[in-house]
């Protein structure tokens, strides 16, 4: 059994008059269980030399469903301007974009494919999958 | 314009014979955002699904954080495009999070598989003056 922890922080000093400070973490476990999520596709990234539609970046194939499987994706662009679009499943469901520097952390069943849209060329995509048999 | 800084750190010293140690930071240049707690009613997506995201709150870019503050794991809280068929996004068990971003044209809500399950969430952007945040509200 392996313990992957998560923390999330947001902070902002000028968003509100009460300065934002938030920490939180999770502990990842197996859907239904206490048991640490125990496989893991490790920090990855994927070069993309031009502007690519529906690339699927996490194929739902690959893993069992439904599990508590966790996803990481980070658009690793400086250039303000170039964006990846995240959608999921096979009607490709928007998720929102992810801006230069941006991610995303969210829980995946593994039912659905992850898919991914990046806006201009030579961009690279950094993810990871945490997942459980 | 604001800025909130948005940090996320993986760590493990057992999932990979090599220590994962990740982490990212962004920030997110905004000028609104809120952080609420309230009671998930719905158990399905439903008229009386949480609205946490109203289409076109935000102009351009947007930011959907979403915490499940039920203690057991298996009391699961869905994130569901409201807009798109077929729009589940996320599937939040009990002390876990989500952190996403969210298609500003499309409308999101969260339900519940136990009536009155507590959330945590906030919304971080660039506010659409057209189309008010709404704050707590059925689809």
């Amino acid at each position: 059994m392996a313990t992957t922890t998560a923390t999330l922080t947001l902070s902002s000093a000028d968003l509100t008059g009460d300065a934002l400070a938030l920490s939180t973490t999770a502990t990842l476990t197996k859907a239904g269980g206490l048991t640490g999520l125990d496989q893991t596709t490790g920090v990855s990234r994927k070069f993309f030399a031009s502007a690519t539609t529906a690339h699927n970046l996490v194929a739902a194939a690959d893993y069992t469903a439904p599990k508590a499987h966790k996803v990481y994706i980070r658009n690793t662009s400086t250039t303000a301007g170039e964006y990846i679009s995240v959608e999921i499943g096979s009607s490709n469901v928007s998720l929102g974009r992810l801006y230069a520097g941006d991610w995303a952390f969210l829980p995946w069943q593994g039912d659905s494919d992850i898919d991914i849209d990046t806006s201009d060329v030579n961009m690279t995509v950094e993810f990871m999958v945490i997942s459980e048999a | 314009m604001a800025t909130v800084r948005a940090s996320l750190s993986l760590n493990s010293a057992d999932v990979l014979t090599s220590a994962l140690a990740l982490t990212t930071v962004a920030n997110l240049t905004c000028d609104s955002g809120a952080l609420i707690r309230a009671k998930v009613k719905a158990t399905d997506h439903d008229t009386t699904a949480l609205r946490i995201y109203a289409a076109s709150q935000c102009n351009e870019r947007a930011y959907l954080y979403v915490k499940n503050l039920d203690v057991e794991l298996e009391q699961y809280v869905y994130v569901y495009n409201d807009t798109d068929s077929d729009g589940l996004v996320a599937k939040i068990g009990g002390g876990e999070f989500a952190f996403i971003p969210v298609a500003v044209d499309k409308a999101y809500v969260v339900y519940a598989t136990k009536v009155d399950t507590m959330v945590e969430y906030g919304v971080f952007g660039n506010d659409n003056s057209t189309v008010p945040f709404t704050g707590v509200g059925a689809s």
